[in-house]
C-alpha cells in the first residue's frame, strides 16, 4: 500500500501535466467547499443586474435572463458537479468492488448471477436507464435522486475489472498460501485480494467521479436533474435559447468552459494515475 | 474470389443509401408536394389523440377543426366572435324560456369514406349521430375531459353518465343498449331535427355546440376501430388524415366529399381593405394538403420559418427582437423576406393557482394576497412576453365581454413593503414560522426560469419556494388530483363568453374539474349560478364585477397576463385573419405565391 502511494508521488512528481491537474481539481474543491460553506457565491439566486447584462469588471461573466450573476452560478455548479461526483462514486465503488471480488473468487453461481446482473444493466442504454431511475426513484427529483441514479448503475466496469483480476489472482501463490495456512474467504477477499487490485479500483473510481459530472450535466439539461439549484446543464439548457435568438453567449461559454476544464482536468490525472499504478511501468 | 472482394466494396455504399433511407424518414422532407396547392404549419407539441373527447388542449383542437366538425362553428371574419351553422342547417331555435333548442341538422353531408362503413363508404349524417356523439362523451368509460361543458345543463344528462358507471368496461361493450336509452333533454326528433332540453337557460350554450367535444362522430368508426378510434379520425371536415408520423408530422388531404363549405361574405372595411373578401362565395378549402410539422422546441420551428419551410410561425421569446423592432414593427430583414405580423389578443389568463385545501396556503389569506403583491409581473410581461400582454386584475381578457380595463385588483401591483405588512399580518413577519412551498411547472426552460423568478420574488418577502419541474402527463395528473401547493396555470377561451373563465373559481367545479384551485366561496358561487343563465347586459355585468371583486379579495390566485399573440406568416399565404377560438382554420386559406 505504501509502495502504491510512493509510485503515485513519483509519478505526478514528474509530470507537469498531471500535477496541473491536481492543482486545477484541487481549486475546484476548494471552489465547492467554499460555496458549500456559504463564503463563495452565496447571493446566487438574487437578482443584482439588468438581464443580460454582458461580462463587465462588476460581473466578471455577465448576469443571466433573471439577473443573476453569472460567475456565482458557475461556483455553485461546481459544488453541484463535486458532490455527484463524489456521493455516486462512494456508491458505485464499493458496489462494483464488492460483486467483482465475490463473482471472481467464489464463481459458480455467484458469479453466474452477478455477470447476469451487469450485462442486462448494461444492455440498456445509459441515459435512457438514468431517466427512468430518477423519475421512479421514490426519492424524487433532485441532488440525492441523481447520485442515487449514476451510483446505481455506474459500478459495471468497475464489477468486471475486477472480476477478471480476481480471477487472474486467486490461483497466484499469495492466495493459495493463504488459504493452506487456514484464511477465512472473507480475509482472503478483504485482507489479501482487494489491496492487490485496489490500483484498478483507484482508476476506476477517478473514471466514475468524471463519468458522473458529465451525466448530472445531461440529466439537468434534460429537466430531471438538479432541481432549484444552479447546475451546469440548467445553465446550457437557460444559455440554449439566448445563444441563438439574443447572442447571449456568456453563460453558455462560462458554464461549457467550467466543465470543459473540470473534465480535461481528471482526463489528464486518470491518465498518469494509470501510468503510475501500471505494474509494467517501473 | 470476386465476389466477395465487391461484396466488401459495395456494402459501405448500401450502408449509406441505407442509412439516409433511414434518416431520409426521420427528417422532414419539404420538398414534397405542389408549390401552390400545400401549407406547412407548426404545433409546439406531441398530439394525443384525434378523439373528440379527449380534445383538451389547442393543439388537438388545431388538428381536429382538420377533420371533425360540430353543429356550429365560428365566422371566420367576424370581430366579436359570432357562430354560423356549420352541419345545422340554421342557428338554433331556442324557446322563450331560454332552456329549449330546436335544432334542423343538415342531412346532405357525408362522413368521409372509411373501411368502418359499409363498402367503405361514408354515410350521410343525421341528428342521431349528435345524440349518439353526446352520449359517447359523457359515457365514463370514455374518460372524457369535457364533461364539464354539459354537466348539470342537459335535462337527464347526469342521470346517463351515472347510468354508464355500471357499464363493463370498454372496449367489452362499445356501443352497449344505454345508448339506445332516451335522455329527456338530448333527443333527435327525427333524422333532420334535434331537441335539446336545458335544466336552466344557458345563454352561452350555443357556443358549446361549437366545441371539438361535441364533433359529430358515426358509431360504425368508434365500434370498428375500438381502442383504435383515437388514431383513426373519421368526420366531415375538409380535411381527411393521410398520415400521422408520431412526434414529427400530420399530413392532412382535402376531403373530396367535403362540399358544404364556402368562404365568408361578410366583413368588416378593414377586412375588405386587407383584401380578405376577394374569394367570398368559393368553396372550401382552397389548399389541397396540410402539413402540420410537431415541434417541442421552438428553435427549430423558428429557424424552418425563417428558411420559408414553413408558412407560419409564433415568435419564441428569445428570438423577439430578431423579428421586432422597438416600435413593434416588423424588422426590416424579415419584411424583406415577403413576412408579416399580426396580432391579436388571445382571450386567455396565465395565472399561478394557490391549493386552497393546502394547510398553510388556503387557510391564511393575507399570505396569498402578500404573494400577489410581491410578484413582480411586470418583469414577467417584459422578459417572457416581450411586453406581448397586458397584467391581468381579474379572470376575464381582453375581447371578452364583462372585461373591464379601469378594473384593478387590491392586489394586482407589485409593491413589496406591502406584502411585508400584510405577510407579518398574516402571522409570519420575514416569512418566519412558514414552510418551504412547491412551485409545480411543466418541464421546460421557458417554465423553469418564470418558475425561478417567482421564487426570487418570493424570497424578497421571505417566502421560500422550490420549483419542481415535471412531464405535461404528470403534470395534469397532479393538477386533477391536487397533488400541488402552488402551480402555473393558464386557460384559453373554449368560447367567447365570460361564464367559461368565471367557472374556473365554481366551487362544484373542484378538481377533477376544473377549478384546481378547490377555491369555495358561497357568495361567489351565488353570483356565478346566476350570471350564467344571464345574457349579457347591465344586470350581469354588475353580477361580474362583484365576483371579481369576491376573486380578488380572496386571491386563490395570482392573476399574471391576457397574451396578445403576435404570429408571423409568408405573404404567399393569403387569406390569414387570426382567430383567437377555431384556432388554424385552414380550409380558408390559400397559398397565392411560390415557395422559394
Amino acid at each position: 500500500m505504501r509502495d502504491l502511494w510512493a509510485r503515485i508521488r513519483r509519478r505526478f512528481g514528474r509530470d507537469v501535466l498531471a500535477t496541473t491537474a491536481v492543482v486545477v481539481i484541487a481549486l475546484y474543491i476548494l471552489a465547492g467547499l467554499l460555496a458549500l460553506a456559504g463564503v463563495l457565491a452565496p447571493g446566487y439566486s438574487q437578482q443584482i443586474g439588468e438581464a443580460y447584462a454582458p461580462p463587465s469588471a462588476a460581473h466578471p461573466l455577465g448576469l443571466d435572463v433573471l439577473g443573476r450573476s453569472v460567475w456565482e452560478r458557475v461556483v455553485q455548479g461546481s459544488r453541484v458537479a463535486l458532490i455527484v461526483g463524489f456521493f455516486s462514486t462512494v456508491i458505485a465503488i464499493p458496489l462494483g468492488t464488492v460483486l467483482g471480488l465475490v463473482a471472481g473468487y467464489f464463481r459458480g453461481w455467484m458469479d453466474a448471477f452477478v455477470v447476469w446482473l451487469y450485462s442486462t444493466l448494461d444492455a440498456v442504454p445509459t441515459i435512457l436507464l438514468l431517466l427512468a431511475l430518477a423519475l421512479v426513484l421514490p426519492t424524487g427529483k433532485g441532488l440525492a435522486t441523481v447520485c442515487i441514479a449514476l451510483g446505481v448503475t455506474s459500478w459495471v466496469s468497475t464489477c468486471r475489472f475486477v472480476r477478471g483480476e480476481v480471477i487472474r489472482q486467486k490461483e497466484l501463490d499469495y492466495v493459495r498460501a493463504a488459504r493452506s495456512v487456514g484464511a477465512t474467504d472473507s480475509r482472503i477477499l478483504f485482507v489479501h485480494l482487494l489491496p492487490n487490485v485496489l490500483h484498478l479500483v483507484l482508476v476506476q473510481a477517478s473514471l466514475v467521479f468524471v463519468y458522473s459530472i458529465k451525466s448530472e450535466v445531461i440529466l439537468s439539461y434534460l429537466g430531471v436533474g438538479v432541481q432549484n439549484f444552479p447546475s451546469w446543464g440548467v445553465m446550457i439548457d437557460d444559455a440554449r435559447l439566448e445563444l441563438v435568438g439574443r447572442g447571449v453567449w456568456w453563460q453558455f461559454a462560462a458554464a461549457t468552459a467550467a466543465l470543459f476544464v473540470l473534465v480535461l482536468a481528471f482526463n489528464l490525472f486518470n491518465d498518469a494515475l494509470k501510468d503510475a499504478l501500471d505494474p509494467k511501468e517501473g | 474470389m470476386t465476389k466477395p472482394v465487391w461484396g466488401a466494396l459495395f456494402r459501405p455504399l448500401w450502408l449509406g443509401i441505407l442509412s439516409m433511407g433511414i434518416l431520409g424518414s426521420c427528417t422532414p422532407d419539404w420538398g414534397r408536394g405542389e408549390p401552390g396547392s400545400v401549407y406547412r404549419g407548426a404545433l409546439i407539441a406531441n398530439l394525443k389523440t384525434f378523439d373528440p373527447a379527449q380534445a383538451s388542449d389547442s393543439y388537438s383542437n388545431q388538428s381536429q377543426f382538420q377533420v371533425y366538425e360540430a353543429l356550429y362553428e365560428y365566422k371566420y371574419l367576424a370581430r366579436p366572435y359570432e357562430i354560423q351553422p356549420c352541419l345545422a342547417a340554421a342557428l338554433p331555435e331556442v324557446s322563450a324560456d331560454g332552456r329549449v333548442y330546436i335544432i334542423r341538422v343538415r342531412t346532405d353531408i357525408e362522413f368521409q369514406d372509411d373501411p368502418a362503413f359499409p363498402g367503405g363508404k361514408g354515410r350521410r349524417i343525421n341528428a342521431h349521430d349528435f345524440v349518439y356523439s353526446i352520449k359517447r362523451l359523457v359515457d365514463v368509460r370514455t374518460q372524457t375531459y369535457g364533461w364539464w361543458i354539459f354537466d348539470g345543463k342537459v335535462a337527464g344528462l347526469n342521470d346517463f353518465r351515472a347510468a354508464s358507471e355500471k357499464l363493463p368496461p370498454l372496449p367489452d361493450s362499445v356501443h352497449p343498449a344505454l345508448y339506445d336509452r332516451e335522455v329527456a333533454g338530448l333527443r333527435a326528433l327525427d333524422d333532420s331535427t334535434l331537441r335539446i332540453e336545458l335544466t336552466r337557460p344557458y345563454p352561452y350554450f350555443k357556443y358549446i355546440l361549437a366545441m371539438p367535444y361535441a364533433a359529430f362522430v358515426a358509431h360504425e368508426v368508434v365500434d370498428h376501430y375500438g381502442p383504435e378510434f383515437l388514431n383513426h379520425p373519421v368526420g366531415t371536415g375538409p380535411y381527411v388524415l393521410k398520415e400521422w408520423r408520431r412526434g414529427l408530422r400530420l399530413t392532412f388531404e382535402r376531403n373530396p366529399k367535403y362540399r358544404h363549405g364556402f368562404y365568408p361574405s361578410e366583413g368588416t372595411a378593414e377586412d375588405s381593405a386587407n383584401g380578405l373578401l376577394a374569394d367570398s362565395g368559393k368553396a372550401l378549402p382552397f389548399i389541397d394538403r396540410a402539413e402540420l410539422y410537431i415541434y417541442n422546441e421552438t428553435q427549430p420551428m423558428w429557424l424552418n420559418f425563417l428558411r420559408g419551410n414553413l408558412d407560419r410561425s409564433s415568435i419564441p421569446k428569445d428570438n423577439y427582437s430578431q423579428a421586432v423592432d422597438p416600435e413593434r414593427g416588423l424588422r426590416g430583414e424579415i419584411a424583406e423576406k415577403g413576412v408579416t405580423l399580426t396580432r391579436m389578443w388571445q382571450l386567455d389568463l396565465i395565472y399561478m393557482c394557490f391549493n386552497m385545501i393546502d394547510p398553510v396556503l388556503g387557510k391564511h389569506k393575507k399570505l396569498r394576497q402578500a404573494m400577489s403583491l410581491a410578484y413582480d409581473v411586470e418583469t414577467v410581461l417584459d422578459r417572457f412576453y416581450n411586453g406581448r400582454g397586458i397584467r391581468a386584475q381579474s379572470f376575464i381578457p381582453p375581447e371578452i365581454s364583462g372585461f373591464d380595463s379601469s378594473f384593478r385588483s387590491p392586489y394586482g401591483t407589485y409593491d413589496v413593503e406591502r406584502a411585508r405588512r400584510l405577510l407579518a399580518e398574516a402571522g409570519f413577519p420575514g416569512g418566519k414560522g412558514l414552510p418551504a412551498f412547491s412551485y409545480l411547472t411543466i418541464a421546460s426552460t421557458e417554465m423553469r426560469q418564470r418558475g425561478e423568478h417567482f421564487a426570487q420574488n418570493m424570497a424578497a418577502i421571505g417566502v421560500k419556494v422550490n420549483v419542481e419541474s415535471c412531464t405535461w402527463p404528470e403534470y395534469l395528473e397532479r393538477m386533477q388530483n391536487r397533488k400541488f401547493q402552488i402551480v402555473g396555470a393558464s386557460w384559453m377561451a373554449d368560447y367567447p363568453d365570460p361564464e367559461n373563465f368565471m367557472q374556473l373559481l365554481y366551487g362544484p367545479n373542484k378538481p377533477p374539474g376544473e377549478n384546481n384551485a378547490s377555491y369555495q366561496n358561497d357568495a361567489y358561487d351565488r353570483l356565478f349560478e346566476k350570471a350564467s343563465v344571464l345574457s349579457d347586459g347591465p344586470e350581469r355585468f354588475a353580477l361580474i364585477e362583484r365576483m371579481k371583486a369576491i376573486a380578488a379579495e380572496d386571491a386563490p390566485w395570482i392573476f399574471v397576463v391576457h397574451r396578445q399573440a403576435a404570429v408571423l406568416s409568408y405573404k404567399r399565404l393569403g387569406n390569414l385573419k387570426s382567430h383567437a377560438v377555431a384556432e388554424s382554420p385552414i380550409k380558408y386559406y390559400k397559398i397565392v405565391g411560390t415557395r422559394k
